[in-house]
This record gives C-alpha cells, sequence and structure tokens, in this order.
C-alpha cells in the first residue's frame, strides 16, 4: 500500500491480521450490512469465489502485457556485461572507458501501478539471469550511507537466501558492524561468486540457470523522487569498481527519460551506457483489461453503462491507474453482491439454476418486485400472470427460463458487439468512437439503431470501398467462428455467400471504376460538412442513374449488419432479470472512488440536518437556526464574511444568534455584554474552525483572523 | 679534456653512487656504464641551462661544479636530510628568532611550577606560522635539561584537533597519564567516571609532595567550541585551587579567544598571555634565511660545510636573492612561506648540483607564488570561456547580482548571433554541459542549496573570478579566438 | 634522452617510469625532487590540482607503485563518512606489506583513535624509517565531513610524529577548501592541462594493432578539429576515438580509400563526428547503441535519443492542472483577470506591464503560486464544471512526486502550500497541443505572447 501519491496526511498500517479471521469478519460486516438476509452466506461465498476469479484473471492478463518488455530487459541484461567478458583483448574494449549499462524503464505516471511490475520483473530475473537483486526506494535512501546500507543489507541477505548451507561467516556479520562501502561488497561478490563456481552438483541447477559471474542488478523504483546528491555519489563510486564487479542500473521512470538529464550532471551520466525501455501504454492496457474481463461472457456479473462509465471517467480523468480500474470492478462486485438479495442468482448458469429451486419465499416475492420482471409478467395472457405471481414454483420455471434467455442473449450480444465494431472502427471520423468499449456503452445506452451517430456510420459504411468490405467481412467469420454462441451457423454462412459474391464480381471487372469513385471523393472530403454533402449529392445519383451489382451487393451487406445489431444488440435493461446480473448504482460507486471531502465538510458544516437528522434543523432555508452545532453557526457566520474577520463583530453576531431564543428577558440580560458560558462556546468553534483549516490567525490585524476557503467548495 | 675531466669525475662518482644504493639494486655495471654517460651529458644540457638569467651566477655556478665534483651522494643526502628536518618538521627544535622574552617567561612560568610546584595557567596568542609550536617545544626541550627538572614533570599534551569532544579528551589524558583505569591502549569506564577519577586523582596531591602535571592544549580555540566548556572548566579550576601543581599552557591563532571562553571559565583563568606577532625587520628576516640554510659545524664533511656556508653567504648578498625575500617578505611574514622556499630550493640541490643557486630560489618563488584560479581558467575549453565572459558582462551590466544558467545562455546566444563565423552554433545542451563543468570546478557558485525540486537553468549563480583574473586569463590562454578576446574586452556599448 | 634521473633509484626504473607517464616529466621530477630519498622528511601536505583527466590520480598511483613507496591510495568519493575513511587507510596500511590477507577492520571513529592505531600500524609493519605517503583523492570531499578532518590530516606529520606526507588531489582550487579560521598550508602542485599537441600525442600512443600508429594519429587530428573546442577530457575524448574509429576505418575496409587519401576519409567522417557530439558526448544515445547503428550501417536517425521521448501521458485532468500552474508561475498575478475573465475591463496597453515584468519571466524562471489560484485558473479554463474532489488534490501531489510540480517552502496545510511548475514550455506546449480545441491552448498562446512582448 503506498501513500505516495496520496495527499499530506497520517496513514494508518494495520498489521496484516490472519486470513481466516479476516474472511470471518468481513462475512460477519457482510451479514451486518446487508439490507435483508437472504442467503447471505451463499452471496458471499460466491462473491468470494468471484473476486478470486477476477484476480488470478487480472494478474494473468498483466504478466502477458508485460512479457515482451521483460524479454529485452533480459537480454539486454544478457548482452551488458558478456560483452566484456568476451573480447577483454580487442583494442576498442581497452581504450573505451567502461560505462555503467543502464536501463531506462519508463513505466507512465501511474505509479501505483508499478509496485506489481517491479515484483513480477524481480521474479523474472531471479529465475533468468541472476540472484543478486536489489531494490531501492527514494524514501528509504535519503543519503548515500543509508543507500548503501540498504544495498549490502538486500544483496548479502539474498545471498544467505541462495544457499543457506555455507552462509555462516556472513551471518556472524551483524548488519551494524559491516563496513558499509563498495570495497565490502566487492569481496562479498568475489566470494559468493567464486561458492557458486565450485558448487556441488546439487547445485548445478542454479549455475545452469545464471551463467558465470552474474551482474549485480539495482532497480531504482522510483527515480523522480531521488535526489542529485545520492544518485551522483552511488554512480560515481561504482563506476570506479565496474571492472571487478558488473553493476547494472535499472532507472523506473514515471514521466519521461529526461528526468535522467535533468536530475543527473553530464560528467555524471557520462558515466552512464543508457538504453530506454517502455512499457505498454497503460490506455492499452485498460483496453485489453476490459476486453478481456467486462466483454466477455465468462463473469456473471456484468457492469451497467454508467457504472462503466464512471469507472472509465475515473481512469482517464485522474488516474491512469488500471488497478484502481479493477479494485474498482471488485468494489461493484462486493457492492452488487451486498446490496442486492437476489444475486445469489448471480452465477453460472447451470448453478443459478439450481440456487433457484431453492429459493425461500421471500426471496421470490423479490423476484416479482424487479420492475423488469413486472413488465414481463403484464406482457403475459392472464391467467400465467396469475400463476406466476401467486404460485412460486411456476415463477422458478419462469425464472429458469428468464435466466437461459438472458445467457443467451449475453453469448449473442459480445461477438456481434465485436462485428459491428469491425465496420464502425474503421470509418473515418468514428461516429460511434473508436475504442469497443464506447461501442459497448452506446448499446448499453439505449437502441443503438435509433441514434444519429449510427445512422451515419451506416451512411458511411455503404460507401466503403470492396477491399475494405471484404477484409471486415472475413474479420467478423473469424469472430463469429470462434465464439461459442449458438445461432451464428446460418449467419456465418451469410456472411460466406456474400464474400463469394464479391468472388464473382471480381470477375466482372467493368463496375470497378465506378464503384471506386464515390468513395475516392470521400477519402478526400473528410470533414463532416462536406462528408453530408457527398452522402446527398450520391442519393441523387443513386436515384437518378440505376445502381451497379457491387453497389447493390453493398447495400445488402450492411443491410444486414444492420438488422443483427437490431436483433442483437437490444440494450441489456430491456431483458428481462437483468437487474440480477446487471450492477447499476453508479451513485454509490462515485461517492466510493471519487469522494469529494470539501463539498462533504461544507455539507455538514452548512446543512447539519443532511448529517444529523433531527428535525430541528430541518426548518431552515437561509436562517440559522440556534439548534444547530456551535461550529455550524460560526461556520455560517465565517460564510458572510471577507478576506479578514473581526472577531469581536463575530462573537457579537454568535451570541445574537445563540440567545435568539430566549425570551426577551435573556437578551434582556445579555444585551449589554456576552455571557461567559456563550465566550467559552465561540472560542471553542473558532478553535475547531481553525482546527479544519477554514480560518487562521493573521499578523496584519489585531483581534483579527484570517479566512481561508472561498465559495463554500 | 674538461669534458673528459668530468667524465673521469663521474665514474668515480657512479662508483660512489652505486655503493650508495646498492641495497635496493644490485648495480650491475652495465647500468653503471650507462648511468655515466647520461649522467655527462645532463651535466652539458644543465649547463647550457643554467647559463640563461644572469651570468655572474651562473659563473659561480660552473665554477662550483668544477670543484664540487668531488663530493659524493651520502654528503649530499645528509645535507638534504638536515635541512629538511629543519625546514618542514614540526617538532624541530630549531633556533627562535626575535622571541626571546617571549621565551624568557614561557621558560620562567613553567620553572615555577616545576621547582616551586606553583600551579598556573597562560595562553600563547599568535598568527600561525609564528612559531608558537617552536617555541613551547624549544623551552620544553631546555627545561628537561634542567636536573632538577629531570623525572619531576608530567606532561600532557592535547590538541584540539584530535580531541574534538571532551569525552575523547578525558581518555586521551588519562592514557598519558597512565592512570590506574589504562589497560594497553584501552581505556574504560564512563565520561563521568573517567572525569571524577581524575579530578580525585589530581586533588589527592598537595603543592609539595606531589608532581606537577603539565597540560599543554594545542588549537585551544577549538575546546572551547565544546559541550559548556568541560574540561577547560575542570583544568583551570584545579590550576586555581591549591592542589596538584597544574600548569595548563594553550596556544591558540585567535586574537579574540578570551571572548570565547564562558564567565565562569574565563574568571579562573590568570590572564596571562604571550603574544607572538613576527615582528622582524626585512634584515633579521635574511638573517634567518641565512640561519635556516647554513650547515652547524658539526656537520661530518667539514670542507663540504665550508663550502657550503660560503655559497649562502654569497646568496645573501646577491641581488635577485634580496628581491625574491623582499617580495615574500611583504607577501607575509610568517617563517613557514620562508621555510617552504627554502624547503623547494634544497629539494633540488643534488649531487650534479650540489649547491643551491639564485635561480633555483626564483624557481621556488616562481613555483611559490602562482594564481590558481588563473591556471584553472587557463585550462577550460573555448566554450567554457566564452561562459565566463558572458558571466563577466552580466556582472558589468546588473552589478554583481546573481544571475542564472538561462542568462549566461542568452547572453552568449547574442554574441553568436554577432560572430557566429568562428564557432559553430552549439545547441543548449552541449553548452550546459559545459555550464556544469564549470560549476564543478567552483568557478562558479549556486547561492542557495540547490534542490532537486528546481530546474538547474534557473538556479541563482555568482561568479568566483575577478575582471582581471578573466582577463589575465585571457592573455595567457593558448589559441583564442581573436573576436572572443574582443567580447571580452568590449564593453556593453556593442550589444 | 632521459629527463627524469634522482641519486635514490635506479635508472632503468626511472626510465619505465619515465615512458609510463607521458607529458608528465616535468611534474614527475619535481615530486621526485620534493620527495627526496626514502627516509628523508618531506613536506607535511601537499595539494595537487589540475582539471579533470590531467594526470593526477594517474601520475600518483605510477609514481607510488613504480618507485615501490610505501603508500595509502583512498577515494575519498567512495569513504562517504570520516569513518570509512579512517578505516580504509589504516586497513590499506596493514595489508602494505602482505596483499594476501585482508586484515579484519579496526574501528576507528575519531581522529584520536586514528593518529594512535596509525602509528602502531607503522610500527607492525615496520615503516618507521622511510616516508610512508597517504595520498586522498578527490580531496574535495573532505569538505563535507567533520570540520577537523581536513586541518588535521595537512598536519598529520606533525600530530603523529611520524615521517608521512599526506597528498591531496583535486580539481578544485585550494582558496575553496581553507577553512574560515585558517589551517596548516599545505604545499600547492599545478598539473597543468595538457595541450592539443599533448593529446595528439596521448591519444595517438595506442594506436590499434592492425593499423598504421600514423593513419591513427591523422584520425585523431579529425577528432580533436571536431571536439576540441568543447570538451578537452583526455577519458571522454578516448572514449569517442574509440567508439567512431571504425566508422573512420569504413571507406578503407571497403577498398574504397586508401589509407593515404585523408581527404576522403574526412569527408566521410566530419559528418559523423559532429552528429556524434549531438548524441554521445550528451548520451542522448548509449555508446552500445551507437556502435551497433555503425556496424549495421543503420541510418542515425532511427534510434532517437533520450529528449525524443519528451512526451508524458498524462491524465485529463492533470494536463490541465498542469497548464494551468505553468500560466500561474509565468503570469504575473495582475495579468489573471485581463486573461481568464470572460469580461474584464479596458486596460491601456501602456503601463500595462509594470518595469519588472518587463524583463521576462522566461529567463527568471518560475515564480511561487498559493493553491487556491492554481484551482481558481484550473476552473476558469476547463471546459465543463470541475467538482474539487480527493481526486483533484491527490493528482496535485503526484504531480509534486512526479517532479513536474514542487511544493515551495514549509508546506503546512493551514496557509495553503505554495507552488512552482517546473516544466518547459515546450513541454506544456506538446501537452496542450494534444487537448485539442480546448481553451488552454489559446489562453496559453496569449500568455506566451504576453511573454515575449
Amino acid at each position: 500500500m503506498s501513500t505516495r501519491s496520496l495527499s499530506k496526511g497520517c496513514f494508518v498500517f494495520k498489521p496484516s491480521p490472519k486470513k481466516r479471521k479476516v474472511s470471518r469478519t468481513t462475512a460477519y460486516y457482510f451479514r451486518e450490512g446487508s439490507s435483508d438476509l437472504e442467503d447471505s452466506e451463499l452471496r458471499f461465498a460466491t462473491c468470494q469465489s468471484l473476486q478470486k476469479q477476477v484476480k488470478s484473471e487480472t494478474e494473468q492478463i498483466e504478466e502477458e502485457l508485460n512479457e515482451q518488455l521483460f524479454d529485452n530487459l533480459v537480454s539486454f541484461l544478457r548482452r551488458s556485461h558478456s560483452a566484456f567478458q568476451e573480447k577483454k583483448t580487442e583494442w576498442t574494449c581497452r581504450t573505451k572507458s567502461r560505462e555503467i549499462p543502464t536501463a531506462a524503464l519508463v513505466l507512465g505516471v501511474n505509479v501505483t501501478d508499478h509496485d506489481f511490475t517491479f515484483r513480477s520483473l524481480s521474479e523474472v530475473l531471479q529465475n533468468n539471469v541472476t540472484p543478486y537483486i536489489a531494490l531501492l526506494e527514494a524514501k528509504d535512501c535519503p543519503g548515500i550511507k543509508n543507500l548503501m546500507q540498504k544495498l549490502l543489507g538486500q544483496l548479502m541477505n539474498c545471498c544467505i537466501d541462495v544457499d543457506s548451507s555455507e552462509e555462516e561467516d556472513y551471518e556472524h556479520v551483524s548488519r551494524s558492524r559491516v563496513r558499509c562501502s563498495m570495497t565490502t561488497l566487492i569481496n562479498w561478490y568475489e566470494s559468493a561468486t567464486k561458492r557458486t563456481d565450485s558448487e556441488t552438483p546439487g547445485k548445478k541447477r542454479t549455475s545452469s540457470r545464471h551463467w558465470q559471474s552474474p551482474p549485480v542488478v539495482v532497480i531504482f523504483k522510483d527515480m523522480e523522487s531521488f535526489t542529485t546528491k545520492v544518485l551522483q555519489d552511488f554512480v560515481v563510486i561504482s563506476s570506479q569498481h565496474i571492472g571487478e564487479f558488473p553493476l547494472v542500473l535499472i532507472f523506473g521512470i514515471a514521466t519521461s527519460p529526461m528526468i535522467i538529464h535533468s536530475l543527473l550532471p553530464h560528467s555524471v551520466s557520462s558515466l552512464l551506457c543508457i538504453e530506454l525501455f517502455q512499457s505498454l501504454s497503460c490506455k492499452d492496457h485498460l483496453s485489453t483489461i476490459i476486453d478481456k474481463i467486462l466483454l466477455t461472457t465468462q463473469f456473471p456479473l456484468k457492469l451497467s453503462e454508467k457504472v462503466l462509465q464512471v469507472l472509465i471517467n475515473i481512469f482517464l480523468y485522474h488516474d491512469f491507474s488500471v488497478q484502481n480500474f479493477i479494485k474498482g470492478f471488485q468494489l461493484c462486485i462486493v457492492e452488487h453482491f451486498h446490496s442486492n438479495p437476489l444475486s445469489v442468482l448471480c452465477c453460472q448458469l447451470e448453478e443459478a439454476k439450481r440456487r433457484v429451486n431453492s429459493l425461500s419465499h421471500n426471496q421470490c416475492e423479490n423476484v416479482r418486485r424487479l420492475p423488469s420482471f413486472r413488465r414481463y409478467v403484464e406482457s403475459q395472457v392472464s391467467e400465467k400472470q396469475i400463476a406466476l405471481l401467486t404460485v412460486d414454483s411456476s415463477l422458478k420455471e419462469a425464472v429458469q427460463k428468464l435466466l437461459e434467455d438472458l445467457n443467451v442473449y449475453h453469448e449473442n450480444y459480445f461477438p456481434i458487439l465485436r462485428c459491428l465494431h469491425v465496420f464502425t472502427s474503421s470509418l473515418p471520423k468514428y461516429p460511434l468512437g473508436k475504442q469497443i468499449r464506447e461501442l459497448h456503452c452506446a448499446c448499453l445506452e439505449n437502441r443503438v439503431w435509433e441514434t444519429e451517430e449510427y445512422e451515419s456510420s451506416l451512411q458511411l459504411a455503404r460507401m466503403l470501398n470492396k477491399s475494405d468490405l471484404v477484409t471486415m467481412l472475413q474479420k467478423c467469420v473469424e469472430i463469429l467462428v470462434s465464439s461459442p454462441g449458438r445461432e451464428f451457423d446460418e449467419i456465418v454462412e451469410k456472411l460466406k455467400e456474400f464474400l463469394t459474391q464479391f468472388q464473382k464480381l471480381e470477375e466482372a471487372y467493368q463496375e470497378r471504376d465506378e464503384s471506386i469513385s464515390p468513395q475516392k471523393e470521400l477519402q478526400k472530403k473528410t470533414n463532416l460538412y462536406h462528408l453530408q454533402k457527398t452522402l446527398l449529392e450520391l442519393k441523387e445519383s443513386r436515384r437518378s442513374k440505376k445502381l451497379t451489382k457491387f453497389e447493390m451487393l453493398r447495400f445488402e451487406v450492411v443491410d444486414y449488419i444492420d438488422s443483427l445489431v437490431r436483433h442483437y444488440l437490444v440494450p441489456a435493461d430491456h431483458k428481462t432479470l437483468h437487474e440480477i446480473v446487471y450492477f447499476n448504482t453508479a451513485s454509490v460507486l462515485r461517492e466510493h472512488l471519487n469522494a469529494a471531502p470539501r463539498i462533504a465538510l461544507h455539507t455538514a458544516l452548512n446543512n447539519p440536518y443532511s448529517y444529523l437528522k433531527s428535525e430541528a434543523l430541518k426548518s431552515d432555508g437561509g436562517s440559522i437556526s440556534n439548534k444547530a452545532p456551535d461550529i455550524c453557526i460560526a461556520y455560517k457566520l465565517h460564510l458572510e464574511c471577507g478576506r479578514l474577520i473581526n472577531l469581536a463583530d463575530w462573537l457579537e453576531a454568535f451570541s445574537t444568534v445563540v440567545t435568539a431564543a430566549e425570551g426577551p428577558t435573556a437578551d434582556a440580560a445579555s444585551s449589554d455584554q456576552v455571557d461567559d458560558v456563550i465566550h467559552a462556546r465561540f472560542i471553542r468553534a473558532v478553535s475547531e474552525l481553525e482546527l479544519l483549516g477554514f480560518i487562521k490567525p493573521s499578523k496584519q490585524k489585531t483581534d483579527h483572523v484570517a479566512r481561508l476557503t472561498w465559495g463554500g467548495c | 679534456m674538461e669534458l673528459r675531466g668530468e667524465g673521469s669525475g663521474g665514474v668515480g662518482r657512479a662508483g660512489k653512487a652505486r655503493r650508495g644504493r646498492s641495497r635496493e639494486a644490485g648495480g650491475q655495471a652495465a647500468r653503471a656504464l650507462l648511468g655515466i654517460e647520461r649522467e655527462g651529458r645532463a651535466r652539458a644540457r644543465r649547463r647550457r641551462l643554467t647559463a640563461s638569467p644572469q651570468i655572474e651566477s651562473s659563473a659561480m655556478n660552473k665554477r662550483k661544479l668544477k670543484e664540487s665534483s668531488g663530493t659524493d651522494g651520502e654528503c649530499i643526502s645528509q645535507v638534504q636530510k638536515m635541512l629538511r628536518e629543519r625546514l618542514c618538521h614540526h617538532r624541530a627544535m630549531g633556533k627562535l628568532f626575535g622571541i626571546d622574552q617571549q621565551y624568557k617567561h614561557l621558560l620562567e612560568l613553567l620553572k615555577q611550577t616545576t621547582v616551586c610546584g606553583e600551579s598556573n595557567s597562560a595562553l600563547i596568542i599568535g598568527p600561525r606560522g609564528s612559531g608558537k609550536t617552536a617555541l613551547l617545544n624549544r623551552v620544553l626541550k631546555d627545561l628537561r635539561e634542567m636536573k632538577q627538572v629531570k623525572e619531576n614533570l608530567l606532561e600532557v599534551h592535547l590538541n584540539g584537533l584530535l580531541q574534538t569532544n571532551d569525552k575523547v579528551a578525558l581518555k586521551e589524558i588519562t592514557r598519558q597519564l597512565h592512570l590506574e583505569n589504562v589497560v594497553g591502549d584501552k581505556v574504560f569506564g564512563s565520561f563521568a567516571e573517567n572525569l571524577a577519577f581524575l579530578l580525585e586523582a589530581l586533588r589527592k596531591g598537595n603543592r609539595t609532595s606531589s608532581c606537577p602535571v603539565l597540560f599543554v592544549l594545542d588549537e585551544f580555540d577549538l575546546f572551547v567550541h565544546h559541550k559548556n566548556q568541560t574540561l577547560l572548566y575542570n583544568l583551570f579550576d584545579i590550576s586555581q585551587s591549591a592542589q596538584t601543581p597544574v600548569t595548563v599552557i594553550g596556544l591558540t591563532c585567535r586574537q579574540d579567544i578570551l571572548e570565547l571562553l564562558e564567565k565562569r571559565v574565563k574568571s579562573r583563568f590568570s590572564h596571562r598571555r604571550i603574544y607572538l606577532m613576527n615582528s622582524f625587520a626585512f634584515k633579521q628576516y635574511i638573517r634567518i634565511f641565512k640561519e635556516q640554510l647554513s650547515l652547524p659545524a658539526e656537520f661530518p664533511d667539514k670542507a663540504f660545510a665550508q663550502k657550503w656556508n660560503s655559497n649562502i653567504q654569497l646568496l645573501t648578498e646577491d641581488k635577485t636573492v634580496q628581491d625574491i625575500l623582499q617580495n615574500l617578505f611583504h607577501y607575509s611574514k610568517d617563517l613557514r612561506s620562508l621555510n617552504f622556499l627554502l624547503m623547494l630550493a634544497v629539494s633540488n640541490v643534488t649531487v650534479r648540483h650540489p649547491l643551491i643557486t639564485a635561480s633555483d630560489l626564483q624557481e621556488a618563488s616562481k613555483q611559490y607564488r602562482m594564481d590558481s584560479k588563473a591556471n584553472i581558467v587557463h585550462g577550460l575549453s573555448v566554450l567554457e570561456i566564452c561562459l565566463i565572459i558572458a558571466m563577466k558582462h552580466l556582472n558589468d551590466v546588473y552589478e554583481g547580482e546573481p544571475f542564472n544558467f538561462q542568462m549566461v545562455y542568452n547572453e552568449f546566444q547574442k554574441f553568436i548571433q554577432r560572430k557566429a563565423h568562428c564557432m559553430y552554433n552549439f545547441e543548449k545542451p552541449v553548452v550546459m554541459k559545459a555550464f556544469e563543468h564549470l560549476l564543478q570546478l567552483e568557478l562558479v557558485k549556486p547561492i542557495e542549496r540547490p534542490s532537486v525540486r528546481s530546474q538547474r537553468e534557473y538556479l541563482l549563480m555568482e561568479l568566483l573570478l575577478d575582471n582581471n583574473q578573466i582577463m589575465d586569463a585571457l592573455q595567457a590562454y593558448p589559441n583564442c579566438p581573436t573576436d572572443v578576446k574582443q567580447w571580452a574586452a568590449s564593453s556593453l556599448s556593442w550589444l | 634522452m632521459p629527463i627524469l634521473e634522482h641519486p635514490a633509484y635506479p635508472p632503468a626504473t626511472l626510465l619505465c617510469l619515465e615512458s609510463l607517464v607521458p607529458c608528465r616529466e616535468s611534474q614527475v621530477s619535481m615530486l621526485l625532487s620534493i620527495f627526496g630519498e626514502r627516509q628523508q622528511l618531506s613536506f607535511p601536505s601537499i595539494f595537487i590540482y589540475g582539471h579533470t583527466s590531467s594526470g593526477k590520480t594517474y601520475v600518483m598511483k605510477t609514481l607510488l607503485n613504480t618507485l615501490q613507496l610505501p603508500h595509502v591510495f583512498v577515494n575519498c568519493v567512495e569513504c562517504f563518512t570520516s569513518r570509512l575513511l579512517l578505516e580504509e587507510i589504516l586497513i590499506q596500511l596493514q595489508n602494505h606489506s602482505s596483499e594476501t590477507r585482508r586484515a579484519s577492520p579496526v574501528p576507528c571513529d575519531t581522529f584520536n583513535d586514528f593518529v594512535r592505531l596509525f602509528k602502531q600500524a607503522l610500527v607492525s609493519q615496520n615503516l618507521q624509517d622511510q616516508t610512508v605517503y597517504v595520498v586522498l583523492d578527490r580531496a574535495e570531499q573532505l569538505r563535507e565531513m567533520e570540520a577537523n578532518i581536513l586541518p588535521a590530516f595537512l598536519r598529520l606529520q606533525e600530530l603523529t610524529d611520524r615521517n608521512v606526507t599526506v597528498i591531496l588531489l583535486s580539481e578544485i582550487v585550494w582558496e575553496m577548501f581553507r577553512p574560515n579560521t585558517g589551517c596548516f598550508e599545505p604545499f600547492i602542485l599545478y598539473f597543468p592541462d595538457y595541450s592539443i599537441g599533448h593529446l595528439q600525442k596521448i591519444l595517438s600512443q595506442n594506436h590499434p594493432p592492425e593499423y598504421s600508429a600514423d593513419f591513427y594519429s591523422a584520425y585523431i587530428n579529425i577528432l580533436l578539429g571536431v571536439f576540441y573546442m568543447v570538451c578537452r577530457d583526455l577519458k571522454e575524448l578516448q572514449h569517442l576515438a574509440a567508439l567512431n574509429f571504425s566508422k573512420y576505418c569504413e571507406p578503407v575496409v571497403r577498398k574504397e580509400a586508401k589509407e593515404r587519401d585523408t581527404r576522403k576519409l574526412w569527408k566521410n567522417i566530419e559528418p559523423h563526428l559532429k552528429k556524434a557530439m549531438q548524441t554521445v558526448y550528451l548520451r542522448e544515445i548509449s555508446s552500445s547503441q551507437w556502435e551497433r547503428l555503425q556496424c549495421e550501417e543503420g541510418e542515425l536517425g532511427q534510434i532517437k535519443g533520450l529528449s525524443a521521448h519528451a512526451h508524458v501521458e498524462l491524465p485529463y485532468y492533470s494536463k490541465f492542472l498542469l497548464i494551468a500552474a505553468y500560466l500561474a508561475s509565468y503570469n504575473p498575478v495582475r495579468t489573471d483577470k485581463r486573461f481568464f475573465l470572460k469580461h474584464h475591463g479596458k486596460i491601456k496597453k501602456t503601463n500595462f506591464m509594470k518595469k519588472h515584468e518587463k524583463t521576462s519571466n522566461h529567463l527568471l524562471g518560475p515564480k511561487p503560486f498559493p493553491l487556491d489560484r492554481l484551482l481558481a485558473i484550473l476552473y476558469s479554463i476547463v471546459d465543463n464544471r470541475v467538482a474539487p474532489t480527493a481526486n483533484i488534490f491527490s493528482q496535485i501531489t503526484s504531480l509534486v512526486t512526479l517532479q513536474l510540480l514542487s511544493v515551495v517552502g514549509n508546506n503546512d496545510q493551514l496557509d495553503g502550500p505554495r507552488y512552482k511548475c517546473t516544466v518547459s514550455l515546450d513541454f506544456i506546449r506538446a501537452i496542450a497541443s494534444y487537448e485539442c480545441g480546448s481553451t488552454s491552448v489559446k489562453t496559453e498562446r496569449t500568455q506566451t505572447a504576453n511573454e515575449w512582448r
């Protein structure tokens, strides 16, 4: 848990308790909070399993994504020192000054994700290259001394771990006594490598993994936060010994490799031999995640359009952090299973069917309450309605059937979605969005074929040239074939047929030139206005002269796609029982993930009713009730003041508000001077406000305080 | 024929030399021969060299050479050894110059302590190299020689540079006094224990019976900074009270030392101060010079010693030598710099060049007084020079206001746009690299601590060279482009 | 004709020493004469200064090793605390006689202990009769240590009362070392930088075996012609020479040119070297990449230097925050009204800018600004309404950790922290251009226009 990118404040790190205990307590809370206790254990269990599934899935994806990068790194490491080891005698090597091989690893600005990457990186290196790896963080190394200590600590420990059999000579050297100098390190390295050379055949495995004299890799996790002096000293020192101590540096960079030059003076950076490695951009990362996690049928839980929007916005607008995105998704899962009693049915189909049978009566009632189910019922004939509304058994089988439909719907939805994406993503200007996630959102939102973006994209699709069209159709075929859906066979047939027809057209050559011409000019004029114009005049021309074969065929294709869309891409909330599998309370998510502390504070102070629901406070528009807590009153008063607040006036106003309730007798008493109790209350309120950072004592004027915030939020 | 003569001399010399150095390398005949003719040639060359500055000295020099051809390596190394001892050893019991009454005063003081067992305390104050240590050592030496002092004085030598805090100092004291809690050279016990123990040990005695203790505190001013001056307080305190006779002598170069003492400490200090200003006229200076160089009577090889001394005598009358000394004298009076000069000269004395000449001294003084910054500037690349000039102009414009790299770069750009032909236009990083080199050489210094957070092109700097230095360096600068020179020389009008 | 001669050492050794130190004979002979014979005393401390790679370290090492003088050689950068330094010296002293076994390090915290142990070590190694040399390389580091270390080393001879000479090597002139209360002055010796002739000579000395010496020296000549203006660092030059030589040889290898016709070779190499100055010399491209480029005949454009990857991908709001920060730190406060209000009053072009604002901020660097101003500008340049959520604030701090912003002064929460924007105009331009159609670009244009007025 890194608090790096969070704003300043104090952070509590609880020692992680036993797994079992955690799960039980969470289960307990789960039961506590939930609205009604309908088979919460079951829900919790499913929730847990789903969580695990997601976790493992995502981690696997991450590894696949990083694979390429890591391979490059490993090969770089192999290259780095072997070059000198083999051709020592060669002239260039003798004359050339030896630099420290350095990998600048650009990981993107989402610092929170880096830990995972580094962990897996060090694993990979451990397994392939070298046992000697040290991970350094800026907050551990304010000075070169600490850095060396950390380094020695990690390296020597690691060598103890590698083979603890003949390590006594190192154990007895306590950390404090060991001289944290490069010479110590070098001696250690010599002895360590010597040992691995002369090691028993039992250990041959290690020596086969790492070759002779493996390099020592030092990873600087967050380059930006290191101070110049520390890095500078370290580089200078280690460059003295690069001959006998094969060191390799890896700089973890969040922003851009320029930081190296801005951190290190050239006299130092000329000791390094820097090569650049860039990780996958986090946007691509995200789209793969969405593709693999959300746009599949393998997870029973689905996200509604709004929720997905919230998650994506947080990603794009605030932090490029994929981890946070996944966390958000997991939160959705918990929230869904927690709040929705029917979520018990949100699991694989067979399981769900089984569970349907064991539904309690209340659960059945819950089902009946579902709006989508209501609609379904109304659509039925009357006696069927009665059966559904009264007899649980009939309800249950209906539910089973519906669940099945839902499942089928999903199975068809995603492949068709991808097909559509194949088309839209190749159109100029991307009317339906470039990324598939945008298309997905559009489809979820409402009937996509009623939007004018869809219209225009169809128009454009009608002007595609043949080669594109063919390739797209082929793509679609692949997608559909690979997808598990049942009734795709005839669709595939249809598409194949289209393809063959295009083939035929190849022979009939004379149409080609005309067919090319319109979309030629389409290529030229890409801005929308021109587009519309060309569309219109194309219509004209079409009316006037009869269509060519190709054009007719093209129309057929597009219409067919359109029909597919209309059939399969109906938005989910038109489906019955979608509430069971779709999580759609975006507001909860938003307030969890994108909290607004200032606003919260303001509302708390400005309108206390919103938090402590006492009727006494309810009745205030602009006025200040004296029932409100002192701090609220003080706050409201200070909102009316300017940059500097005169304490005396403030106190005056405060006392008038507070004493407003008491009858005329009281204020007659307190007219001339404020009584001590009120004074004390006022002082406390003010100091509380100061503590909250709304005001601070000012030097400019005596008995005035300066106001620090403006316009509430 | 002369050459042959020298050659033969060379043989003899080489032979002796071989004997001399036979311990590290069993000299083979071949190498000896090789040695001979090299020496022969070398001498020829040297004569050519020494013929340069003034005729009479070189003539003298030649005469020396001829007659000195008999002198051998041992004798020379003897001279070297002796003079080096004298010139750059500190415990050296050299002669004292012009501080006789201070000498008497101190001697008197210590005698009081050792003989009559009076406690006491004094400060010897004088600028660096004014011979404080020498004075003290001399006094102690003479003191030890007196018979009534024999084995009747315990000395404790402390140095502010070594005993950086009282804890260490105390351990050191106990170690030097060989008190009971010392085993080998390890000292046991905590600070408080040691202090108590020491004080106890010192309090036990009385002024008649017990052996007096002398504390010498070199770099006294550093002891002042120790935590509330515990050590000084206690020492002075004891020296006040009538117990074991204790004398504290402090050596310092700070005139304001008394202001640094705490009140309670100051009050316990007997305000005895012995001031050393090397206050002597140039005449004495010359005399000192002579004294320092001349060989003592007990020098084994009388003949050589006599020759040497007469040569020294000649030198003192030599005009150039006097000028050199005059310069040095005005530059700084302290004897250390003189010793350095002489040391350099002496180190040139070899078998083949047995006597010091004026030219040696000249070389030495040239070596001794060169402007190091000018040297460094001389080594800079043209680009770096240009940057320095730009800074110079900035200083002229903004009256020495601090500047940053950005400004310097702009200034440089202006110049380049004016006269681009002499050097191609470097892009910013290259210039930055040059600038950083200047920073590394500390010719330019950032005025506030460079934090990571701030961009380095906006870091405020100041130039540590003044215009004269820059201009001189430019004059000396090898093949510097002309218009760079112009630029440096030009007033701001052309900008 | 040998230049070095000294009675104490056999001429053969001196000869080989002379061959080892080209262009440094005068300094070496100077040192020799100062050192005198083994048992003779010498200066208590010698301070040698000179430019980078003017052969200080090298000369000292070779001198002491070839003459087998008892010495200790320590690099002060390596020993970053006084304790490490002192212990290192003692260890080397103990291992002086027998290189094989490493003595266990003796704990030595204070200089007081050091002096004592030093004496003991001298006795145990029986070095009393000859001068021991303690060489401290990169001596400027000593100034960072405790105040007493440097002066104490300078008068080590006096403190230990042994025949020892301390030699300090540094690039920085002695004036920068002298503590304000003064100290014992060392003898100062200057190693002048190599002249171009020297460089030529030294660089030409180790020519590759397969090519003739003068062919190589011609190459060196060209190299110096390009680089001598900016760089005189021998090591750097040697490195560059080694890197680019293969390219120089290409025409000869391909039989297109004789070793003789330097003109052609020059034509071939010159642009290449120019390129090298912009890339390798600045370590924009690492040496290994450079070599790979050469051998695979690649067009040099294809590998982009580090600075080519300057663009940073930022979240939407971070971009705007950064732009706002830039505007805030490069615009005077009084212009905010003019830039960011929809209906600001007419402002006279004349007397609009004050005198001190005339000097462009791009010379003086960014000014600090309070958090509120940043947010205000942010709200005004982002088109849609921004809620001040926790994420916004956390983004500000993460920008700080990314070194794109920097906190100025003490950042206590009560009076809001002040920030500075630490990125260049180009960086901002890049970011802004990525936000196509956003108001930021316009604002930023106006702002820069105002800058360069």
